[in-house]
């Protein structure tokens, strides 16, 4: 291919590198913008007794509060409706929302704020998941069974929202058959999606009844829906327009302050912006779902695995949110990329009193990865196997299905493995004591959803792409150069830009590995199409067979005859006076076959003994992407995906204390610096994918997984004490070190 | 809320600008709001994060942590200065094709900080480098591209 494979910078890098993108607060709407204001929750679990903003009301400067008595009473959610906008009756979160102010000015709306009062009854709240589904624990949800659920929702109880059972086979014959059964439980706890652009909206209201939103998000369509939903309003009076995004990693996709932009901009009648402050941001949106994760496995002796028994207790936070669907998710992917023939699995969707967790980047992966690869590691130990042979013996294949019976293709777990362990070997292992290596195998299963696209032929010869896809990571160079590819031009001459929900035919959303399986699948079709379309033209002028035309060097030519050919220009000007007129086409897809995407990571560190430092001294990773549209947003996603990881795996950690998050700012809540970032050595295993366009597979959510089941095992390889608690900190090896002696010295 | 005003005369990426502003605004927030120069981003405003980096009198700053009126009579570069023209400098050149860019939220004052670090050190190790942005934090790189370009750029000049 000439294109794809290639290569080259992203169609926007120019607008990036010189400050010109226009992110979430860089919009400017024209004329005087009022500055909104959240007014939150401070208790974890309370009743609301009052709720009083004339004080607020009356500050000079003040243009509109709103609160529960605003807006509809409405009860929304995907899964289950047990999330209200604004807290009417109760508060359930530190964060809750409870009323938005707009002022003329920043200090004017805090001040607002401070004096909105609030009554409250304190309840006994609960925030981990494990102690919300004990029998007396504080019930988060009072009126619960009445909420309408989806279908797919089962067996709620309390504060359990949904509960998931997958059983295949038998899973105690499983255990029967087994020489050895090993049961460990692991915890990992919340963590933040920490992108550097907080949330933010603009909201415009204008005099025909219709709201504006310019907005960083990672999902248009869906965010329209919900906030017509939440404001009562009919879908199309709601315009969403996306910004640029300052990173999203799964965090900007549910509505957060949206809905309060809008209706404050209703009320006061004028343009209202709401940024969220760092500490704003860690403690009231979406980040990835703290696991309680029990894993028994029974094997024999050479290894292999005859029967999983899994129990994932996920905290879903204060509303199901996303939590239904990625409990259903981490069920299906729980048992890791094996083939494993006995096979019971209970995954629970639990409230606590903690902000709503959403979709972080390869959501429930890390977590799954974490438990089941440390104990594969575990079990390879005891039974004295080498951690490449025991992942070989039980690696899944092509015509294996998931736990839920899907069949799988192109599944290449077994090369991708034994490339990660052979570029670790490539190198020596450091030279001292206390070092140590470990590696880890996962799986994430790529969607798809329902997408359209348009592709143009310009009059000067170039195209254009219209589509409704964010660009989050270099999904819209990899659009153009499918195009580019189809159409015989190059990069430069394939014009894509990102249109709102207005004027883009419906697109999929920017997460989930599908962007581009999806959005390029729709491309594809449109390509081909115009293709067609430019070659009926063309034979006109050309008189030749289309079926005998070529596309190549901005003209289309006949085969054989180079020289009898004909500028794209010239088609794209003569098509204006030709019977089928201007060439456009806009295609469409929808049920995508999900297929597959592993990633094998290795690691080599250092740990000192004395401070329980460990020092990434080599990182290895590994990934099976199909073909490669664009190497360098492929490599470029994978580096970045491992320092997410590998941040999971060593330093982040929301914690909370009575309720409150301890840590909701970035010295303490610690993602990795370039001081912190080892070299990344990234190597692609590329076979095309029969699901995906020109054999591309999705790439973002897998890098993420490995981490921190990887340095788990490297530290156990280095130092010889296991933790099974994220992240492993310093302090954690330095306990485990010292009970270690404790125990040996009785 | 009106508070004191200042009046303050300010060189920003070579051009003066005379202005009043109350006595708390933030440099960050005089070059985005007062002077419309929306390239330095706001990432958590605590000076943690590195996405309001600029170069005041030829050090490295966070714009969020300097009032505006302590800029007064000096000279401020900000990532809409550092392209000459429309010549991109070596620093924006490597980025694009290293693609040390990837959301582009963190690059404006990552590229402050590049260039802050160059102006200093012009050939600086791998070391040096990643010292040099350490306080520049990027969720969507891994840094490795970065420190490249930082690299890359450093041969080229």
């Amino acid at each position: 291919m000439r294109v794809v494979g290639q290569e080259l910078p992203r169609v926007e890098i120019f607008e990036k590198v010189t400050g010109q993108s226009v992110f979430g607060a860089d919009v400017s709407p024209g004329g005087q913008v009022l500055h909104g204001k959240m007014v939150l929750s401070p208790h974890a679990h309370a009743r609301i007794t009052a709720v009083r903003t004339e004080r607020a009301e009356g500050l000079p400067g003040v243009r509109a509060v709103v609160t529960a008595a605003d807006v509809p009473a409405v009860r929304y959610g995907k899964f289950v409706r047990d999330e209200e906008y604004f807290a009417s009756t109760k508060v359930r979160y530190v964060g809750d929302r409870i009323a938005a102010v707009a002022a003329v000015d920043e200090e004017t709306a805090e001040e607002a704020a401070r004096l909105i009062e609030v009554d409250y009854e304190v309840l006994p709240a609960v925030t981990s998941g494990l102690e919300a589904m004990e029998p007396d624990a504080p019930l988060i949800h009072d009126s619960y069974a009445d909420y309408w659920t989806q279908p797919s929702v089962e067996d709620r109880r309390g504060n359990v929202c949904n509960h998931k059972q997958l059983l295949r086979g038998d899973v105690e014959a499983g255990f029967a058959e087994a020489d050895r059964i090993f049961e460990h439980r692991f915890h990992a706890p919340m963590v933040h999606q920490t992108y550097i652009e907080p949330h933010t909206a603009l909201a415009r209201f204008d005099a025909s009844g219709r709201a504006t939103v310019w907005v960083p998000t990672q999902a248009q369509f869906p965010l329209r829906d919900a906030i017509a939903e939440i404001l009562d309003m009919p879908m199309t009076k709601v315009r969403v327009i996306p910004t640029e995004i300052g990173g999203g990693f799964g965090g900007k996709i549910s509505p957060t302050v949206e809905p309060a932009a809008v209706a404050l901009a209703r009320k006061a009648r004028g343009p209202v912006r709401i940024v969220m402050g760092r500490g704003e941001d860690f403690q009231t949106t979406n980040p990835r779902h703290p696991f309680h994760l029990r894993y028994k496995t029974g094997v024999k002796l050479d290894g292999t695995i005859t029967a999983r028994e899994i129990e994932v207790v996920l905290g879903t936070g204060y509303s199901s949110g996303s939590g239904v669907m990625i409990s259903q998710g981490a069920a299906v992917r729980a048992p890791g990329p094996y083939r494993i023939p006995n096979l019971k699995i209970d995954s629970y969707c639990v409230y606590t009193n903690t902000p709503t967790c959403g979709a972080y980047r390869g959501p429930a992966g890390p977590q799954l990865a974490f438990a089941s690869e440390s104990q594969i590691d575990i079990i390879a130990r005891e039974l004295d196997i080498d951690p490449l042979e025991i992942r070989l013996r039980n690696a899944m294949e092509d015509g294996d299905e998931t736990p839920a019976g899907l069949p799988l293709k192109d599944v290449h777990v077994r090369e991708t493995v034994r490339k990660a362990a052979e570029a670790m070997d490539a190198a020596p292992r450091a030279e001292g004591a206390n070092i140590g290596r470990g590696m880890a195998a996962a799986h994430w299963l790529v969607g798809g959803m329902a997408s359209s696209a348009g592709v143009k032929l310009n009059e000067d010869g170039t195209f254009a792409i219209l589509t409704g896809l964010v660009d989050l990571s270099g999904a819209s160079t990899s659009l153009a150069q499918i195009a580019a590819e189809v159409l015989g031009v190059s990069l430069d001459d394939v014009h894509v830009r990102t249109a709102d929900t207005d004027f883009a035919p419906h697109s999929t959303i920017s997460a989930g590995s599908q962007a581009l399986k999806s959005m390029g699948g729709a491309v594809l079709l449109a390509a081909r199409d115009v293709k067609r379309q430019i070659q009926q033209v063309a034979s006109d002028k050309l008189e030749a067979d289309p079926g005998d035309l070529e596309l190549g060097e901005h003209k289309v030519f006949v085969k054989g005859s180079p020289e009898r050919s004909v500028s794209l220009r010239e088609v794209g000007r003569s098509a204006l006076e030709h019977e089928r007129g201007p060439i456009v086409s806009t295609q469409s897809v929808s049920r995508l076959i999900p297929h597959p995407a592993v990633a094998a990571h290795a690691a080599e560190v250092e740990v000192d003994p004395e401070t329980g430092h460990v020092r990434i001294l080599r990182y290895v990773a590994v990934q099976d992407v199909g073909t490669a549209v664009n190497p360098l947003s492929v490599r470029g996603q994978i580096q970045g995906g491992v320092m997410q990881g590998l941040g999971q795996a060593l330093s982040e950690a929301c914690t909370f204390t009575d309720g409150k998050m301890d840590n909701p700012n970035l010295l303490d809540y610690k993602i990795f610096s370039a001081l912190d970032a080892p070299p990344v050595e990234v190597h692609l295993i590329q076979h095309p994918c029969a699901t995906g366009p020109l054999g591309a597979k999705g790439v973002g959510e897998p890098p993420i997984i490995p981490p921190p089941a990887v340095i788990a095992n490297a530290v156990h390889d280095a130092v010889g004490v296991r933790i099974h608690e994220l992240p492993v900190t310093p302090e954690k090896i330095v306990r485990a070190l010292q009970a270690r002696r404790a125990e040996r010295q009785p | 809320m009106a508070g004191e005003r200042i009046a303050i005369t300010v060189t920003v990426n070579g051009e003066d600008y005379r202005e009043e502003v109350p006595a708390t605004r933030s440099l960050l927030d005089f070059l985005r709001d007062d002077l419309a120069l929306t390239g330095t981003k706001e990432g958590c405003g605590e000076g943690e994060c590195g996405a309001c980096s600029v170069i005041l009198d030829g050090r490295l700053v966070d714009a969020c942590l300097v009032f505006a009126a302590e800029a007064d009579g000096r000279r401020v570069e900000t990532i809409e200065g550092l392209a000459d023209g429309g010549d991109l400098h070596p620093l924006q050149r490597a980025f694009a094709a290293t693609g040390a860019a990837q959301c582009g939220y963190c690059t404006p004052g990552m590229l402050m900080a590049c260039k802050a670090l160059l102006d200093g050190n012009p050939s600086p190790t791998h070391d040096e480098a990643a010292q040099g942005i350490a306080g520049n934090l990027c969720r969507c790189t891994g840094y490795g591209t970065i420190i490249q370009a930082v690299m890359d750029a450093a041969e080229e000049s």
